[in-house]
C-alpha cells in the first residue's frame, strides 16, 4: 500500500512538473519562437532590466497577500459560526459567489467600483483589486475550512467549556489549533488563485496597479515569449527553495 | 492617496521619492507598440513620470474607460472604436496647434473614414489580414476560396475571432467585410461551417509558433504577426488574398477625462516626431502611419510589402467598422453556431 | 455562544454584502436591460435576453460544458484523493510535499497552457519522441480535440481537489487504518470502505472547487480545444467582449448560476450539506 502510495504520487509529481520543465528549457532558447536553436543568458538579463515586470511582481505579491490574509481570517471566522449554526443567507451568498462566472465577477465590481467611486471621487487601484479578490477567495476558505471542521470532533471544545473557559479560549486555544492544517490548505489555495488571477484583475486593476499577470497575457498574447519563461523559472526557483527552507525549519 | 500608499506599501518606497512633485501622464496601449527607449525619453526630455500599461483588446481597454473616471490620459482605438468612443463622449479634441508634427502623417491617413479632420484622434500603427502560409505547399493560398479546397492535410488555421472569419467568407462572396445583411451573413455561416473540417484550429498569435515549426501549413493571421514569424523562418510567405482583406488602424487618442490634457499632446507630438516612430518600427516591426518616419527606415523595413503594402494590392483592402447591433447580434448568434457545428 | 458567532459572521457577511450582492444585483438590473450600442447597457427594460437563452443551440452547449466538467471532476478525483492519502501520511514533510504541489500554479495559467501545447502538438515533444523511437509512423493528434481540453482542466485544476482532500484525508486517525487492517481488512479495502467515507466532506468540496470553476472555463477551450467546440464559458465571455452584449452575458451567467446551484444542491443533499 505505501509502496504503491509512493510510486503513484512519483507519476502525479512528474505530471505537475513537466510543463515547468518545458518552460525551463525554452527560457534558454535563443530564439523567441518555440523552435529550438541555440543556448542564451539573454532572456535573464531582460527580465532582471525590466523595472516594469519588477513592480508587476511586487504588485501581485502584495494583492495575494493582502487578499489571503483578509479572506483567511474573515472566512475562518464565518465557517466556524456557520459550523456552530447554520447561517443559511451568508452560506448561499458564498455558493452563488462561487458559481459566479470570473468574466462576471470582474463585470458587475468593475461596474460596482465605478458607480461607487463616482461619488466618493476615488479611482481604482491596488486596493480594489485586493478587495476584488477577497470576494472571490472567500467561499474558497470557508469551503476549505468547513470540509476539516465537518471531520472534527465537537467534544474537545465542550470539554473545555465543561471546565470553565470562555467560548473565545475554547475557540482560541482548543479548536483553532485542530483546525490549522485546513486554514493553511485554504491559505494556500487563496494565495493560488490570486497570484495567477488575470480576468478580474484586469477588469478593477486601476492606472497604478499592474499585475504579473497582466503583463504576462500582454507579453505572450502572441505565443511564448522567453522572457515570460525565464520570470516563470526565477519565480518557480525562488518560492521553491523557500518552500524547502521552510519544510527544513519545520522539522527542526 | 493616502490609503493607497499605506497599500501599495514597499512599492510605493522606490517611487514616491522621484514622484512627488513632477507631472504625470498615464498611457494605456497595446502591447509592443513602444520601443524600450520610448517612453524613458520622453520622461527625461519633458521632465514628468509616465505610467504605461498595456491591453489586449479594445473591448477591455473600452470597458475600463466607458465610465469616464478610469484614470488614463492617452489610449489607442482601433479605427472601428474611434467613432463610437466619439459618440460615447469619451474622446477630447485634439488641438492642432500643440501638434507641430501632425504633418508627418502619411498620405493615406491624413483624412482617414473614422476621423477625416483629425479631431479626434491620431494614426498611430496598421496593419492587415492575409493568409501566413508554407512555401512547401502545393498549391499556393493566394486567394480566401483557397482554404475551402483540400489541398492543406487540414493543416490550416483560421483567427479565433468572429470579425475576422465572417470577413474572409463575406470576401469570398464578394461582399463587403462589415456586412450586416442577413442574407449574406447567412451564407457566410454556411461557408464557415463547410470549411470547418478542413481545419486545424482556430487561434490567433497563438499559432505563430506552429507555422514556424511546421505544424500548420496555411493561417489566416495578421501582417504584423506573420512578419515575426517570417523573421524567424525563411519558408514563409504572406498573401493578401484577391478577393479583398481587411484593414485596421490603431490610433492615438486623449481622453476627455484627462486632467493632463497639456502633456498628453505633448506626447503624442513626441509620438509623431519621425526618429521616435521609426525607432518603435524598428525595433517592434510594426508598421507606422508616419510617413516621415517610414521614409528614414532602412530600406529592408522601408519598402517591405507585408508591412508596407502597395497601393495596387491596398487598393483591394477594406477597413472595419463598428457594426450596429442587429447585425452584431446576428453574427454572434452565428458565430455560435459555427463554433458548435 | 451566540455574541461570539454574531462576530465571527461579521467579516465575512460584510464582505459578501458589499463585494457579492452589491455587484451580483447590477448583473440582474443588466440582465433585464437592453444592449447599448458599442457595449454597456441601456434602457429600455426587456426580458428578451432571456427569452434568447432558452434556445436549443445554447442548451446544447450547456450540457457539453456540464458532461465535460463532470468528466474532468471525475478525473480530478481520482488522481488526486490517492496523492492527498500520500501527503497526508509522509510526516513532518506533509507542508512540503503540499506546497509542492501548488508550486507549479504559480507559474500563469497561460504559459502553462502554452507548455502543453508544445508537449503535445504534432512537432512536439511527445510525437517527436514516438517518431524517433518507431511506435508511430504518423504524429498523433493529441492537440486540439475534447481529450486536450480536458487534459488541460484536470492539470489546472487538480490543487483545487488535492487541498481540500488533504484537510480532511489528514485529520483521519492512523489507528483507524490500523484496526481495519488488523480486522483483515486488505489496503484497497480500507481505502473503499474506510477513508473515502470518511473523506466525503472533502471530497464534496474538492469536486464542487473543481467542477464549478470547468463550466465557466474558456481559455482552455479556445487553446487547447483549439476554438473548435465551445464551453459556456466561451459564450460567455464572447458576449462581455467581441459581441458586447452585456444584458445576453449577464442573462446566461445567470442561468449558468442557477445551473450550478442546483447541481450542487443535488450533491448537497446527498452527502451532507457542504457549506
Amino acid at each position: 500500500m505505501k509502496r504503491f502510495l509512493a510510486l503513484y504520487a512519483s507519476v502525479a509529481y512528474a505530471f505537475l512538473y513537466v510543463p515547468l520543465l518545458v518552460l525551463g528549457a525554452f527560457s534558454f532558447n535563443a530564439s523567441r519562437i518555440a523552435v529550438w536553436q541555440g543556448f542564451t543568458w539573454q532572456w535573464y538579463r531582460n527580465v532582471f532590466r525590466n523595472e516594469a515586470l519588477l513592480d508587476g511582481t511586487i504588485h501581485s505579491v502584495v494583492i495575494a497577500l493582502g487578499a489571503t490574509i483578509l479572506a483567511t481570517a474573515s472566512g475562518t471566522l464565518a465557517a466556524y459560526a456557520i459550523w456552530k449554526r447554520s447561517a443559511p443567507l451568508l452560506t448561499n451568498s458564498l455558493y452563488l459567489s462561487l458559481l459566479t462566472p470570473e468574466i462576471v465577477t470582474g463585470v458587475s465590481l468593475l461596474a460596482f467600483f465605478q458607480w461607487a467611486f463616482r461619488y466618493l471621487h476615488l479611482q481604482l487601484g491596488l486596493d480594489t483589486v485586493i478587495l476584488a479578490h477577497v470576494s472571490f477567495c472567500l467561499a474558497y476558505v470557508v469551503l476549505v475550512v468547513i470540509a476539516r471542521l465537518r471531520t472534527m470532533d465537537s467534544s474537545f471544545e465542550e470539554a473545555a467549556l465543561d471546565l470553565g473557559a470562555t467560548e473565545w479560549q475554547a475557540f482560541r486555544h482548543v479548536t483553532l489549533p485542530l483546525l490549522w492544517p485546513g486554514i493553511v490548505a485554504a491559505a494556500l489555495l487563496c494565495f493560488t488563485v490570486s497570484f495567477d488571477d488575470y480576468v478580474v484583475t484586469s477588469l478593477v486593476a486601476g492606472v497604478n496597479s499592474e499585475t504579473l499577470p497582466m503583463m504576462i497575457y500582454a507579453m505572450a498574447r502572441r505565443g511564448v515569449s522567453p522572457e515570460v519563461n525565464a520570470l516563470s523559472v526565477l519565480i518557480t526557483v525562488a518560492l521553491g527553495a523557500l518552500i524547502l527552507l521552510a519544510g527544513r525549519l519545520e522539522r527542526r | 492617496m493616502n490609503r493607497r500608499t499605506f497599500l501599495l506599501g514597499s512599492a510605493a518606497v522606490a517611487t514616491a521619492c522621484t514622484s512627488a512633485a513632477k507631472r504625470r501622464l498615464n498611457v494605456y496601449n497595446w502591447e509592443n507598440y513602444v520601443a524600450g527607449s520610448t517612453i524613458p525619453d520622453f520622461e527625461r526630455e519633458f521632465d514628468c513620470r509616465v505610467r504605461y500599461a498595456t491591453y489586449g483588446s479594445a473591448e477591455e481597454m473600452l470597458a475600463k474607460v466607458m465610465s469616464g473616471n478610469s484614470g488614463w490620459d492617452v489610449v489607442f482605438p482601433s479605427n472601428s472604436f474611434v467613432q463610437p468612443m466619439r459618440e460615447l463622449g469619451l474622446l477630447a479634441r485634439l488641438d492642432h496647434s500643440l501638434l507641430s508634427n501632425l504633418h508627418n502623417v502619411a498620405d493615406r491617413f491624413q483624412a482617414p473614414e473614422w476621423d477625416p479632420q483629425l479631431n479626434f484622434c491620431v494614426p498611430y500603427m496598421h496593419s492587415a489580414t492575409g493568409i501566413l502560409y508554407s512555401k512547401s505547399v502545393s498549391r499556393l493560398p493566394l486567394a480566401w476560396s483557397d482554404l475551402w479546397t483540400d489541398s492543406y492535410q487540414r493543416r490550416v488555421t483560421m483567427l479565433d475571432d468572429p470579425a475576422e472569419v465572417f470577413g474572409a467568407c463575406l470576401k469570398r462572396l464578394g461582399a463587403s467585410i462589415n456586412s450586416g445583411n442577413p442574407v449574406e451573413l447567412r451564407h457566410a455561416r454556411d461557408l464557415a461551417i463547410q470549411e470547418k473540417p478542413l481545419l486545424r484550429a482556430y487561434l490567433n498569435e497563438e499559432v505563430r509558433d506552429q507555422v514556424v515549426a511546421g505544424d500548420v501549413l496555411v493561417a489566416q493571421m495578421w501582417a504584423q504577426v506573420a512578419q515575426v514569424a517570417m523573421d524567424n523562418s525563411s519558408n514563409l510567405a504572406f498573401s493578401f488574398p484577391s478577393e479583398g482583406f481587411a484593414l485596421y488602424a490603431d490610433n492615438a487618442s486623449i481622453l476627455r477625462e484627462s486632467k493632463h490634457q497639456q502633456l498628453a499632446h505633448e506626447f503624442l507630438n513626441y509620438l509623431l516626431r519621425p526618429n521616435v516612430a521609426a525607432k518603435i518600427c524598428e525595433e517592434m516591426r510594426t508598421a507606422s502611419a508616419n510617413g516621415a518616419a517610414r521614409s528614414i527606415l532602412p530600406k529592408s523595413l522601408r519598402e517591405n510589402a507585408v508591412l508596407y503594402p502597395p497601393a495596387k494590392v491596398l487598393a483591394r483592402g477594406e477597413w472595419f467598422r463598428a457594426i450596429p447591433a442587429a447585425p452584431q447580434r446576428l453574427r454572434d448568434r452565428y458565430w455560435t453556431e459555427i463554433k458548435a457545428a | 455562544m451566540r455574541r461570539l458567532r454574531a462576530w465571527f459572521l461579521l467579516p465575512g457577511a460584510t464582505i459578501m454584502a458589499v463585494l457579492f450582492f452589491a455587484p451580483l444585483l447590477i448583473v440582474v438590473l443588466y440582465s433585464f436591460l437592453s444592449r447599448g450600442a458599442y457595449g454597456g447597457v441601456e434602457l429600455p427594460w426587456t426580458a428578451s435576453s432571456y427569452t434568447r437563452v432558452f434556445d436549443s443551440l445554447y442548451l446544447a452547449i450547456l450540457w457539453r460544458s456540464i458532461w465535460v466538467s463532470a468528466l474532468s471532476t471525475a478525473i480530478c478525483a481520482l488522481l488526486g484523493f490517492p496523492l492527498a492519502l500520500y501527503i497526508a501520511r509522509a510526516g513532518s514533510n506533509r507542508t512540503l510535499l503540499l506546497n509542492l504541489v501548488m508550486l507549479p500554479f504559480w507559474t500563469s495559467f497561460l504559459i502553462r497552457i502554452y507548455a502543453w501545447m508544445f508537449l503535445l502538438r504534432d512537432t512536439g515533444l511527445i510525437n517527436s519522441f514516438l517518431l524517433a523511437v518507431h511506435v508511430i509512423r504518423q504524429p498523433l493528434p493529441l492537440l486540439f480535440n475534447t481529450g486536450a481540453v480536458i487534459l488541460g482542466l484536470v492539470y489546472g485544476y487538480l490543487p483545487f481537489m488535492v487541498l481540500p482532500l488533504y484537510a480532511t484525508v489528514e485529520k483521519l486517525d492512523p489507528s483507524l487504518l490500523d484496526a481495519a487492517a488488523d480486522l483483515g481488512a486488505s489496503p484497497a479495502i480500507t481505502v473503499w470502505k474506510v477513508i473515502v467515507p470518511l473523506s466525503k466532506p472533502g471530497i464534496l468540496a474538492g469536486s464542487l472547487l473543481v467542477f464549478i470553476p470547468c463550466l465557466g472555463a474558456y481559455l482552455t477551450a479556445d487553446l487547447m480545444g483549439g476554438g473548435k467546440s465551445v464551453m459556456i464559458g466561451n459564450v460567455v465571455q464572447n458576449q462581455f467582449t467581441t459581441s458586447r452584449d452585456w444584458p445576453f452575458g449577464a442573462a446566461i451567467s445567470l442561468l449558468l448560476m442557477a445551473v450550478a446551484l442546483l447541481v450542487t444542491r443535488v450533491i448537497g443533499r446527498k452527502g451532507e450539506q457542504l457549506l
